[in-house]
């Protein structure tokens, strides 16, 4: 009898002998665009393709001055690595991390140490790297479990300014202040292939993300963000799914951590600091929590504005600098707030909810300029 | 032996008994009933069931092992599944989403596997879908399969909640409240859905329900609560006649009315207890 499984279908069948065709789902035929309508949205994939992989190669560039440094592209590509890591606990779990510098700093020490002083392999550094991430982040996440919101933010808190202190200033391990040198794997010495080798690892985390959220993980998340005790009615482990929420997002800061290491060439843990995983919270908020596709590009925005790539790309230094006095460096610092409150009271949905139409249009849906609305202002998001 | 038994239950919340010495059973098949007014430790009565809260004393069992100690989620695993007063589904997803959900334990595959992408994971979640859609059409429900939950009607909430339950494969069912926020009309096809389900799946069901009607209609043995005890328990008519029942909802002597209700509810039945309707709203 505990197998209703087997018995649900068998009752359905008899319930209704003449109506079995009933049994397998009867999926009304969904709207198709018309062959205008796919070569307009071929279109724009091509653009979008070329946009990504050839943009940084400056031959074609729309803007001549900004994006110019292939650097800037890999990094913003590696930021977007980290964001989605954020997204996995604060948008997928509802748990706040302001210390996700030190996820990726363990990262980027680990394979650092592995590449320089153990002379391994790159590819072998990343995946230790991600594995470094991930016990160090369920570490936290078991020390923490019962902790939630505020509480949770300042252990995590706490945990970044740790790492960065103590832990990334161990010299044996990290080299200290001198900083630690990681080379580039020997193919992808080059800005270009570094940056398409990057691009590959953002592609490899967008899936994993994506089944995430397509499997039973990623609905128990859901579940358990929003009402544990519900989930845990359903038959979820609550703590063991969020140990699973820290394990992933630890894998994925640990990825770009290594890929930010062998970016720089050489790290030096005061590059790990708290403005760091401001700047990861500013980019999954800003983008749109649980937004793919908003977290990515919020994560682009945020690493050119950093770089300032941006103020140069649309010549805003006279404005920034000349009107407001404000050096190139800090202009994320104050337009990121900005666009935090502005998203927060405005656009619950950050840039995910503004680039929906255009991301289902593109996927063969109907255009709707108000698909992927968010009405509710989560305002519990951040699980009390 | 029975699916459920609970003996000598007692809870304590500071210095307020909420349960006390509370012995109750659910036979295989058997539908349960719990009345008694607001306040009685009806809910609480369920959290103990399911876990969520640590009794002080007593002993809850499930075909005949203790599961006491055990926490909730293990507790479905075995096949307990409950509905809340103020409906348990996940609001921001739609009913289709919840569906999905509640079947967590029903998905075969690692979520280990799940998350890398593995082969087998895709031809399972079409099998999970498969499954929400045959629970809705069990139900009824096919039309609001795409609706968010925090959009639908509260009446509809409630039908939607035990859907979820259901796909959670349960043997016994714990329903708080089921009936609340329902007409008399729907509160009588409720009745049907609950005899038809337990024939379907099986199942033995606990509920609490305020709709007196409702619950001496299906139940095969009815418990009033009050105070956190047990006031009396029996058949549901007997029950329903005991005049300390009367007493606890209504602070009346009782006998002044006891007006012997037909067995079968024709419809909207005249309602010996109009003032119970949805009393926990």
């Amino acid at each position: 009898m505990s197998d209703a499984t087997r018995v649900l279908p068998v009752v359905t069948d008899a319930s209704a002998p003449p109506a079995t065709p009933a049994a397998t789902p009867v999926v009304e035929q969904p709207w198709r665009p018309s062959r205008g309508g796919w070569v307009a949205r071929g279109v724009v994939w091509t653009l979008l393709g070329w946009v990504v992989l050839a943009l940084p190669l400056n031959v074609l560039s729309p803007f001549e001055v900004g994006v110019t440094d292939v650097d800037v592209a890999s990094l913003a590509v590696i930021y977007a690595i980290g964001a989605l890591s954020l997204n996995v606990l604060l948008g997928y779990c509802g748990q706040i991390s302001l210390g996700h510098q030190a996820f990726v700093g363990v990262g980027a020490f680990a394979s650092a140490y592995i590449v320089t002083n153990l002379q391994l392999s790159f590819f072998l550094a990343v995946g230790v790297a991600a594995l470094f991430g991930a016990v160090q982040a369920v570490l936290l996440g078991a020390v923490s479990l019962r902790l939630t919101g505020l509480y949770f933010a300042l252990v995590t808190l706490a945990y970044g300014s740790f790492a960065q202190e103590t832990l990334f200033g161990i010299t044996s391990l990290t080299g200290g202040e001198g900083g630690k040198p990681a080379p580039r794997p020997e193919f992808f010495t080059s800005g270009y292939r570094y940056y398409y080798l990057c691009l590959a690892f953002l592609a490899l985390v967008l899936w994993i993300d994506w089944r995430l959220t397509a499997s039973k993980a990623g609905r128990a998340m859901a579940a358990l963000r929003e009402n544990p005790r519900v989930a845990s009615s359903y038959g979820i482990d609550v703590r063991a799914y969020i140990l699973v929420a820290f394990a992933v997002s630890g894998l994925f800061a640990g990825v770009a951590g290594a890929l930010v290491a062998h970016h720089d060439e050489v790290i030096v843990p005061s590059s790990f600091d708290f403005r760091l995983a401001l700047l990861f919270v500013l980019m999954t908020v800003v983008g749109g929590l649980r937004s793919r596709t908003g977290v990515v590009l919020g994560a682009i925005f945020f690493a050119l504005l950093e770089e300032g790539a941006l103020v140069s790309m649309f010549r805003l230094e006279g404005f920034f600098e000349g009107l407001l006095g404000l050096p190139t460096e800090f202009v994320s610092l104050v337009v990121g707030p900005v666009l935090l409150v502005l998203t927060l009271t405005l656009y619950p949905g950050g840039i995910g909810q503004q680039v929906a139409p255009i991301r289902l249009w593109l996927t063969g849906h109907r255009f709707d300029r108000h698909a992927g609305a968010v009405d509710d202002v989560e305002v519990n998001d951040v699980r009390a | 032996m029975s699916v459920l038994e609970i003996s000598n239950l007692t809870i304590r919340f500071g210095g307020i008994t909420a349960l006390n010495e509370v012995t109750l059973r659910a036979g295989e098949w058997e539908i349960v009933g719990i009345i008694g007014p607001n306040g009685a430790g009806k809910t609480t009565l369920f959290n103990c069931i399911t876990g969520f809260y640590q009794p002080t004393a007593g002993r809850v069992a499930y075909r005949g092992t203790d599961i006491t100690g055990l926490p909730v989620h293990k507790r479905t695993a075995l096949g307990i599944g409950r509905t809340f007063q103020n409906v348990g589904l996940v609001k921001n997803a739609t009913v289709r989403e919840n569906l999905a959900t509640a079947q967590h334990l029903q998905v075969s595959y690692d979520p280990w596997a799940g998350i890398a992408g593995g082969p087998t994971t895709f031809g399972e979640e079409r099998r999970i879908r498969e499954r929400s859609h045959l629970i809705l059409e069990l139900l009824d429900l096919r039309h609001v399969g795409e609706e968010r939950v925090a959009d639908l009607p509260y009446g509809v909430l409630k039908k939607v909640e035990i859907a979820a339950v259901l796909a959670t494969d349960p043997d016994l069912l714990l329903l708080d409240e089921p009936g609340s926020g329902m007409g008399p009309e729907e509160a009588t096809a409720l009745g049907d859905t609950l005899l038809e389900l337990r024939q379907q799946f099986g199942l033995s069901i606990v509920m609490i329900d305020h709709h007196v009607p409702l619950v001496t209609r299906v139940s095969d043995y009815v418990y009033c609560l009050n105070f956190g005890e047990v006031l009396a328990e029996g058949k549901p008519d007997d029950v329903r006649r005991h005049p300390e029942v009367a007493r606890a909802y209504l602070g009346t002597e009782p006998e002044t009315e006891p007006e012997p209700a037909p067995e079968p509810v024709p419809g909207p039945e005249p309602d010996t207890t109009p003032t119970l309707v949805g009393g926990a709203l």
